[in-house]
């Protein structure tokens, strides 16, 4: 062995365990397909390369402040506050929110605000050929918004709900003014700076409305790093911190010099923005399918576990239903119907989030969420497959194998699920290449597979939309073809040898 | 041998609902190494009669004895145990054979006695080899049902029910599915089985053959609407039903 790989060796034998080194990080829930100018990566980053965007180098003036390393974790915007309901050690454990979170009631009841670390406005984008003036000039026109926003809210209010188009992604909304499509979107003043720059088709319309203040969600138990967060803050106003940070982005503006003031007593020093260029640099389509592929394992991965799961839970399920006592056929009865007649983003939401709220220690990891939330959904389907295929095998199999003297557990297992496993090799299938492709609603979950990755990479990469669609599409055909090619060989081997005269 | 006392079995009308007696109250009776016969007219509860005393209908009233294994009629459902220790002593041949179809000639023989007796494999392939060879398949060992005639998969089915060494075999019309030299394949065997001295199990044979069965019984019921009309030597049998 050399000197440096004894020295590896050593180094991991008296490194402490990981989870003692937990309160060196201060670790965010964030959603970069949000995107910029919040956290972003520039186009054609690779997936190890960092982060940017205000919040980004907020969170890292703020851990360092913390003496801690800032580290992001990612989920969906939506739900990113209850990943703090759930603990903090675990993969997806986080210390704050933030992320844009406007200052709200709602969340305030159940979890620990910071003070204010920006004050953004609504502003109104439209493109920038359109002759309109003001708000008022798009009354009865549709407009756009992220869905759940204090903007939706506003939208709503002042448009009438049915002029109002909701979406969960924000660049998309921006993508359908350009189009045509809508006539407005209404987004915080961040983003609409960034999408206005980068956009020259693009302008903002009159002035910004409806004030409303970014802050850290923390937990309740926990108001000394809310303590801390808030001098953190108030410091960096102090020294500048912030206001470069802000200026480098083209945020600062007259709101952040009176919150400052509001923070600090004090007026913070005049100065210009920065002048920020637009972002021309153009994505590595190679280096983008790199991460593309990375990403399908963990959908492969997905697939491959679960499945074999809803197979073995599918086939209990549907000798239970079928050769069971009358009572249990029943109570495998609702469990089928239940879970079919639910969608599986609802079960997966309710086992990630849900579950470890009544009972904490079934607080999963998102990876075995998904597969447990795989498994279970299609356990139902897999159920009702074999039931087919259970009944679908002749009395006189069951009776012949009673008659011989087998019990009729013995009958079941050597005679009867034999067959019907056979004849159900078509559907099963069907259903496994269904799953490969259900696996994308695991994003949900806070699961980065094939689905999710994609719509991280053509945000930061409006440029290579096609070729990332084309490359997305192109891999889950290229898992779910083998399997088509894998059906039909056991078909060929046992399906029809198998079959009766 | 067979004891069968005052068998009452009886279904519900499927539109009716209306009671009908299948069995009214057969008692029979077949020894050791007895060769037996039953006709009678359609509906007259033939098929019934075997399926009862291989376990697989319920019956309202009476028992049936199989050697020391016993079983009793009434409302409530047989324990399972008295069911599979009934079975264990009785083989059935269907009409329809009934062959597994996923497995070969030989893994069907195998079957009883390793998944319903817990024999060792090699003992049960030995065994299957020498049953397959006495009905004539041994070179079709490896063969699926599907790769077989009727006639051929009537004589597995008869080797896998000889598999289990049943004190009796009882034989469900097992030459009406099959045209007549298939019938003459499959009755070679039965005839065997029955001039064979060292072969003690007691047959019972429903068939509507009577020229075949005439040949190898010693005994026949007669069964008429539910009830015994004649039993004993197939010479003393009512005009009619033999002939």
């Amino acid at each position: 062995m050399n000197r440096r790989w004894s020295l590896a060796v050593l180094a991991a034998a008296v490194a402490p365990p990981a989870a003692a080194q937990g309160p060196a990080e201060l670790r965010y829930g964030t959603d970069p397909t949000g995107g910029a100018p919040f956290i972003y990566k520039p186009p054609g980053s690779g997936g190890d390369d960092p982060y940017l965007g205000f919040e980004v180098e907020l969170a890292d003036y703020l851990a360092k402040k913390l003496g801690r390393t800032a580290v992001p974790v990612d989920g969906l915007w939506k739900s990113l506050p209850e990943l703090l309901d759930k603990p903090r050690a675990g993969d997806k454990g986080i210390d704050i929110v933030l992320n844009g979170y406007e200052e709200r009631d709602d969340l305030k009841d159940k979890y620990a605000a910071t003070d204010p670390y920006y004050v953004y406005r609504l502003a109104l984008i439209a493109r920038a050929d359109d002759p309109a003036k003001d708000w008022a000039d798009f009354r009865g026109k549709q407009v756009g918004v992220l869905g759940e926003s204090q903007a939706a809210v506003y939208a709503k209010r002042l448009f009438g709900e049915d002029h109002v188009s909701e979406s969960d992604d924000v660049a998309n909304v921006v993508g359908l003014v350009q189009q045509k499509r809508l006539a407005a979107t209404v987004q915080d003043n961040p983003a609409a700076v960034h999408f206005v720059r980068n956009n020259p088709d693009l302008r903002v319309v009159g002035d910004g409305r409806r004030p409303g203040a970014y802050v850290a969600y923390a937990r309740k138990d926990d108001p000394d790093l809310v303590r801390r967060l808030n001098d953190a803050i108030r410091d960096g106003f102090r020294d500048g911190t912030l206001p470069r940070i802000y200026r480098k982005y083209g945020l600062w503006n007259a709101d952040q010099e009176g919150l400052a003031h509001r923070l600090t007593g004090e007026w913070p020093e005049p100065v210009d923005q920065e002048e920020v260029g637009a972002d021309t640099a153009r994505g590595d389509i190679w280096k983008l399918a790199g991460q593309l592929v990375h990403a399908a394992g963990m959908t492969v991965l997905l697939a491959v576990t679960s499945f074999p799961l809803a197979m073995a839970g599918g086939l209990l399920i549907g000798v239970g239903r079928v050769y069971g006592p009358r009572w249990l056929a029943a109570l495998l009865a609702v469990y089928v119907e239940v879970v079919r007649g639910t969608p599986l983003l609802l079960q997966l939401y309710v086992i990630f989030y849900m579950l470890p709220k009544a009972v904490p220690w079934l607080a999963l990891d998102p990876v075995y969420a998904g597969i447990l939330g795989l498994a279970l959904n299609y356990a139902a389907y897999e159920a009702e497959n074999y039931r087919a295929g259970l009944l679908s095998i002749p009395r006189g199999q069951m009776e012949a194998a009673l008659a011989l003297g087998m019990t009729p557990a013995t009958a079941i297992r050597r005679v009867v699920v034999p067959q019907a496993v056979r004849v159900v090799i078509p559907p099963v299938t069907n259903d496994f290449i269904a799953l490969f492709k259900d696996t994308s609603v695991c994003s949900v979950i806070l699961i980065t597979e094939l689905t999710r990755k994609y719509n991280e990479l053509y945000n930061f990469n409006r440029d290579l939309v096609v070729e990332l669609a084309l490359l997305t599409a192109g891999l889950y055909l290229l898992m779910s073809y083998p399997l088509s090619v894998l059906a039909r060989h056991l078909e060929r081997r046992y399906g029809t040898a198998g079959g009766h005269r | 041998m067979i004891r069968v006392s005052n068998l009452v079995k009886s279904f519900a009308h499927p539109e009716t609902g209306a009671e009908h007696r299948v069995l009214d109250g057969v008692s029979v009776e077949f020894a050791r190494g007895q060769v037996a016969g039953i006709v009678g007219p359609s509906g007259s509860g033939k098929s019934t009669l075997l399926r009862c005393i291989t376990g697989l209908e319920r019956f309202q009233a009476g028992t049936i004895a199989v050697g020391d294994a016993t079983l009793s009629g009434g409302p409530t459902p047989p324990p399972t145990d008295a069911l599979v220790n009934l079975r264990r002593r009785v083989g059935m041949v269907f009409q329809q054979f009934h062959l597994f179809p996923h497995m070969t000639a030989q893994q069907n023989v195998m079957s009883g006695p390793v998944y319903a007796l817990g024999k060792s494999r090699a003992e049960a392939e030995a065994t299957a080899r020498k049953l397959l060879d006495r009905v004539g398949l041994l070179d079709k060992a490896g063969a699926r049902p599907a790769q077989l005639s009727g006639g051929q998969q009537q004589r597995v089915a008869i080797a896998r029910a000889l598999a289990v060494n049943p004190a009796a075999i009882l034989f469900d019309e097992p030459t009406s599915a099959l045209d007549p030299r298939m019938a003459a394949e499959v009755m070679r065997v039965v005839d065997d089985l029955a001039d064979d001295e060292a072969f003690q199990a007691t047959m019972v044979i429903v068939s509507h053959d009577v020229t075949a069965l005439r040949r190898v019984i010693d005994t026949v019921v007669v069964l008429v609407a539910g009830k015994v009309a004649y039993s004993g030597p197939p010479d003393g049998a009512p005009a009619g039903y033999l002939e």
